[in-house]
């Protein structure tokens, strides 16, 4: 059968999230923890696998002992098994890091049950940087597709993989060798409403955690001081200038549309003044 | 526990999967919910709460208040854990005019000592940690999930449908503490849904404030709380309260006004709150607080003679839903959490009995009508809102006062006696003496 | 002083799009959960108190369709509307599991 690893980080669900303008650090109060949207949509693509081809499904994450609740509703989507990399030793993770240590998780895991295929979102919704998926398939050696809106076959006994990607100008076709690691973006598929005896199940299940004791790791590769990379600021975008609103659309257009153009023009105006001015 | 004979490996002998068959089912985890759930499951029954929200709390709003004794009840010492913003030890009620306030309040370092009399809470987190209490007691919690409909069979209550593919379980026993709005039980039958001279609508705005701005603002030592109810132009005079309470780092800013009265004005509640915060007297306290989030909820009034059936064959209804809410106090919470607790207590008696009819289900009530203050606080006040619906007592006495107020505390050429015609004068031009008189007994009768 | 009712100065409805963006909703996608029965009960009702009581703004009436328009992503969940309207003539029901108002404060 099939064996499937998806890679799953929780995150604080972003579009909830404000940065104090004062201190510049991020608002957090209040601000649920939710699976990272991108990771859901892979675990949905496993799942389509699973009922496609038959396939056991596990799903590895690593975060503060509150992540089991992401991989609960992962359990709740259809995985069989569902594995936290949980340690202090892991705390303060980048990127370069985060790949190490996941990946540390899925050469166990391959060990212990075989390993044909990882799926990864195609980044977290709190970082954006894409980097860990592919950092994990460079440490594994293994091919890496990205950027997954379709994975129309896996062919077991050949040992191949079918995978559409999004390119900015069409879609491309990649045949890749078994096993592999693929990424996937939001498109691939819809999130399914899931059925209450897989709630039930979920709801019940007690996710493995694992701690760096439970790896083949180096302690200095791990967590903060094996990142080389750091987060020196975070910083708002600067706001745009508000916008205007004309009203009376509604009851008198044509009075609006001249507003409307009145205004264009004072600001051209405006703009050209200014730039005679500045010559 | 019912003896339940396995057919087969994995199925009881009604064919059902034995995961999908409970002892109890609790629907919605609100207070009421999650005590009745807490104390289903630490009884040993195979408990199931299901929630629609995407976690306990995110639907719920109250002002709010959380009064310790009641909850003790069901999760001891809970103060000395949970979540909580501030332990209050002031009190005040606000008698509003449209730009003065006559105030009165209590303050007390009593309310502090030993068991605390209540906290200020936000329900989120509230309600989050007694959903926590609920899953270390053994039960389960389903959330983002909604229950669409009360399985019945042959007018025994039987299990529940959720809206989830593949989604019913059953139970002997189903709980429903579903809220204010009583979807399940007008189908069941057992009540007709709410009417306006039954709810107030509430709104409430959460404002963030610095901690230290609040304790200076409101007197206030570290963790100590205050809490403000308002009367009169607050709410135009119509029948409902507005309140203003301190939280750890932020305020609770809201209103609540019957639906009957305040449908004949055209205004929208949003727009009495932002009156309310420009109030002369509410405008400094809220000053430079950031709005974090605005809400929306109904309040039962319908109180004791609008309660519904408490019970039926398989189903007891609790909390917002059976009416359960002293709105003249402020308390509703405390009543939700009492009232699951106590329905949690007879569906274990079902349990050890074996039978679930509406005569063994009926004890509910039974035990509801002697567990101090539920009920009997109810029926005390039953009369009560329908005195002050359409009743000057929120609209002509509060000018009044304050009018008699300023007359008296302005120092001018009248001597207090020429004062004191005045005000005489002044309070017969507004109201008529036999008004007055019937105002104070009709009142007088309502309340007692 | 006068005996009118007490009204305290009058502040137009600004700002509830303000208050709105502070709430947390999880949209059901083309999935309203309000609707209304019969549209010709809503033409009948002179009041419509579910527009103005609504403390979220989710009714409008449009006038040329005469038709209510109802934004149901806004909606808080109170029932306000079920319970004002005169005709009964909402049907009304919570979002499914999951969707709708996720509060972060309550």
């Amino acid at each position: 059968m099939l064996k499937i690893v998806v890679c799953v980080k929780q995150v604080p669900d972003t579009t909830e999230v404000r940065i104090d303008p004062e201190t510049n650090t991020l608002i957090r109060e209040g601000v649920p923890a939710i699976v990272n949207p991108f990771d859901a949509h892979a675990t949905q693509a496993a799942q389509h696998l699973k009922e496609k081809y038959g396939a056991h499904l596990t799903v590895l994450s690593m975060g503060p002992p509150q992540a089991v609740e992401a991989i609960k509703k992962c359990v709740s989507m259809g995985v069989d098994r569902g594995i936290l990399l949980s340690d202090r030793a892991f705390a303060g993770a980048d990127t370069w890091a985060t790949s190490y240590a996941l990946t540390a998780g899925l050469r166990r895991i391959a060990d212990e049950q075989g390993m044909d295929l990882v799926l990864c979102g195609k980044q977290a919704i709190d970082g954006d940087t894409a980097q860990v998926g592919p950092g994990i398939a460079r440490r594994l050696g293994w091919p890496q597709i990205t950027y997954a809106i379709g994975i129309p076959e896996v062919d077991a006994e050949a040992g191949t993989i079918t995978v559409e990607r999004r390119l900015e100008n069409g879609v491309e076709v990649v045949k890749a060798r078994l096993p592999a690691v693929v990424t996937v973006v939001e498109e691939i598929n819809e999130l399914e409403y899931a059925p209450l005896p897989e709630m039930i199940r979920a709801a019940r299940y007690e996710p493995e955690v694992w701690t760096a004791g439970d790896l083949e790791v180096e302690e200095q590769f791990l967590g903060l001081s094996g990142s080389p990379t750091t987060v020196s600021e975070i910083f708002p975008p600067p706001q745009p200038e508000a916008g205007e609103i004309i009203a009376g659309g509604r009851d008198d257009p044509a009075a609006a549309v001249q507003e409307l153009v009145d205004k264009l023009i004072q600001r051209v105006e405006a703009g050209t003044a200014q730039q005679r001015s500045e010559v | 526990m019912t003896e339940t004979q396995v057919a087969e490996v994995g199925t009881t002998e009604t064919g059902i999967p034995d995961t999908l068959e409970f002892d109890v089912i609790v629907v919605g985890a609100g207070p009421a919910g999650l005590a009745a759930g807490t104390v289903c499951a630490r009884a040993g029954l195979n408990t199931i709460i299901i929630e629609r929200g995407r976690k306990p709390g995110t639907k719920n709003v109250m002002g709010g208040v959380l009064y310790t004794r009641p909850t003790a009840q069901v999760w001891p010492e809970f103060w000395k854990e949970a979540p909580l913003e501030r332990c209050v030890i002031e009190q005040n009620q606000w008698i509003m005019t449209e730009d003065s306030v006559i105030k009165m309040g209590y303050r007390s370092p009593h309310f502090a000592e030993g068991v605390p009399n209540c906290f200020t809470v936000l329900r989120v987190k509230i309600d989050q940690y007694f959903a926590e209490q609920a899953e270390a007691a053994g039960a389960l919690i389903i959330n983002e999930t909604k229950v669409d409909e009360v399985l019945q069979d042959d007018g025994r209550v039987v299990g529940v449908r959720t809206g989830r593919p593949d989604g019913d379980v059953y139970a002997p026993v189903v709980i429903l503490a579903e809220g204010v709005n009583p979807q399940l039980t007008c189908a069941l039958g057992m009540q007709e849904d709410l009417k306006p001279d039954i709810a107030a609508v509430t709104v409430k705005e959460v404002l963030r404030l610095d901690p230290e701005i609040i304790e200076e603002r409101f007197g206030l030592n570290e963790g100590e709380g205050a809490t403000i109810e308002m009367f009169g132009a607050s709410t135009r005079g119509m029948l409902g309260t507005a309140f203003l309470y301190t939280n750890q780092n932020s305020l609770s800013l809201g209103l609540g006004v019957l639906l009957s009265e305040f449908a004949e004005i055209p205004d929208t509640p949003h727009d009495l709150l932002q009156e309310l915060k420009h109030h002369p007297a509410v405008a400094p306290l809220i000053e430079g607080a950031e709005p974090a989030e605005y809400m929306a909820h109904l309040i039962p009034e319908g109180g004791y003679n609008e309660m519904p059936a408490l019970f039926g064959h398989g189903v007891m209804i609790t909390g917002d839903a059976a009416q359960l809410v002293n709105g003249l106090h402020r308390e509703g919470s405390n009543h939700a959490i009492l009232s699951g607790k106590t329905a949690a207590e007879t569906a274990i008696d079902a349990h050890e009995k074996g039978k679930f009819s509406a005569q063994v289900l009926g004890h509910y009530r039974q035990r509801l009508e002697e567990t101090a203050p539920t009920i009997a606080d109810l029926r005390k006040y039953r009369k009560a809102t329908k005195f002050m619906e359409h009743h000057p007592v929120l609209s002509v006495y509060p000018a009044l006062a304050a009018y008699a107020f300023e007359e008296m505390l302005t120092v001018d050429d009248k001597t207090k006696r020429q004062k004191q015609w005045e005000i005489i004068k002044e309070a017969l031009r507004r109201r008529k003496p036999w008004g007055m008189a019937w105002d104070a007994i009709d009142g007088g009768l309502s309340f007692i | 002083m006068s005996n009118d009712p007490v009204i305290m100065k009058p502040d137009a409805n600004k700002g509830l799009d303000d208050r709105l963006y502070t709430v947390k909703y999880e949209v059901d996608e083309e999935n309203s959960h309000l609707s209304v029965i019969d549209p010709e009960a809503c033409i009948r009702c002179k009041k419509k108190p579910c527009i103005s009581k609504c403390p979220a703004e989710v009714y409008r009436w449009l006038e040329d369709e005469q038709v209510l328009e109802i934004a149901y992503e806004n909606c808080l969940e109170c029932g306000t509307c079920r319970v004002v309207c005169p005709y009964d003539n909402f049907e009304w029901e919570y979002p499914r599991g999951g969707f709708g108002v996720a509060y972060k404060f309550g």
